[in-house]
């Protein structure tokens, strides 16, 4: 089963700073029948003003990625970690027992978009960690280019979730086929463009789609595109 | 000041300034009264709680790993035991 999330029928928050639209249950919108989707708690699209940004903040049992999509996102924690991330990095961090920590624009002139998810992890009570790592944008290019996943390798962060989060630029009329063990979820969120899954399902900029007990799938860029595909487990969350 | 609040985006489920917290051993116990509806809200969240005390220059973080709360309906008193302690950085 595919259901499909069109972008507009997200909660959006918005003030002077901060665009969130919020894929799942987060802060003050809150909506028992869309919690999560298997262990993904949370996928907030981001848009932060120049020199704006969320001050020091606290997480734990989550494990959190950020994919930067235009600007530049400033990090900074309790664990020593810092640093800024632009579009071709990936940040994860595994907050486990704890940890505080900030995000902002790093610029000030230019707006910041950025994906943020949270899983949930795993196992509980991890020591918190963290990693960035750059992803090569021309390997994007009609193919399905694992960025995270539960075993790490280079230019692949390693999460504590039995998951693989893939991203993909799909040219026009091009086709990618993904096969995954049955039992198992796919959540596709189309970045930039439209694409279409197995032929009627269509994604336009910003939908979801959540699929369910259908484990292969055609995805065809309807014009170029950019979007992000999760291999999920299945059962309860 | 006391603020609980929802781990997952931080909404806000409770603030006071009547409570207390005292240590005990390796953890700290916090008390405060409030009322059934507001303690049934936190109950809801009770494995994604998180405690702040904010003083005029110090915020402390506190949670409760395995969700080790307890509501007395007829005293109306809310406790619960934190394993986890952060002081915030100085700004």
């Amino acid at each position: 089963m595919i259901e499909l999330y069109p972008a507009g029928k997200r909660y959006t928050v918005k003030n002077d700073w901060l665009e969130s639209n919020l894929g799942f249950s987060f802060g003050e919108y809150y909506d028992p029948s869309n919690i999560q989707f298997g262990p993904l708690r949370v996928f907030n699209d981001d848009t932060v003003q120049p020199g704006k940004g969320f001050g020091i903040h606290p997480h734990r049992e989550a494990e959190i990625v950020s994919i930067v999509l235009k600007g530049q996102l400033k990090h900074e924690d309790n664990l020593g970690n810092s640093g800024i991330i632009s579009r071709g990095n990936i940040q994860r961090i595994s907050a486990g027992t704890g940890v505080l920590h900030s995000e902002f624009n790093a610029s000030n002139q230019e707006e910041v978009q950025f994906l943020q998810l949270w899983f949930l992890p795993n196992e509980k009570k991890l020591i918190p960690s963290y990693e960035d790592i750059s992803y090569d944008i021309e390997h994007l290019h009609n193919h399905l280019l694992p960025v995270i996943s539960r075993t790490s390798s280079d230019r692949v962060a390693k999460i504590h979730q039995d998951l693989t989060l893939y991203l993909s630029k799909l040219e026009d009329k091009k086709t990618l086929n993904f096969r995954q063990e049955t039992g198992r979820k796919i959540y596709v969120f189309n970045i930039e463009g439209e694409i279409s899954i197995n032929k009627d399902s269509i994604l336009k900029s910003r939908d979801a789609a959540r699929i369910t007990d259908t484990h292969e799938i055609t995805i065809q860029g309807n014009k170029d595109s950019f979007f992000l595909l999760i291999d999920l487990p299945g059962g309860e969350f | 000041m006391l603020m609980i609040r929802h781990s997952i985006g931080s909404r806000l489920l409770c603030q006071t300034n009547r409570y207390t917290i005292e240590k005990k051993d390796h953890h700290w116990l916090i008390s405060l009264p409030v009322d059934v509806e507001i303690a049934s809200g936190i109950l809801d969240f009770q494995d994604e709680l998180n405690i702040f005390e904010v003083k005029e220059n110090e915020k402390i973080w506190y949670y409760s790993s395995d969700a080790q709360i307890n509501f007395q309906s007829k005293e109306k008193q809310l406790m619960i035991l934190a394993d986890h302690k952060t002081v915030y950085p100085t700004q």
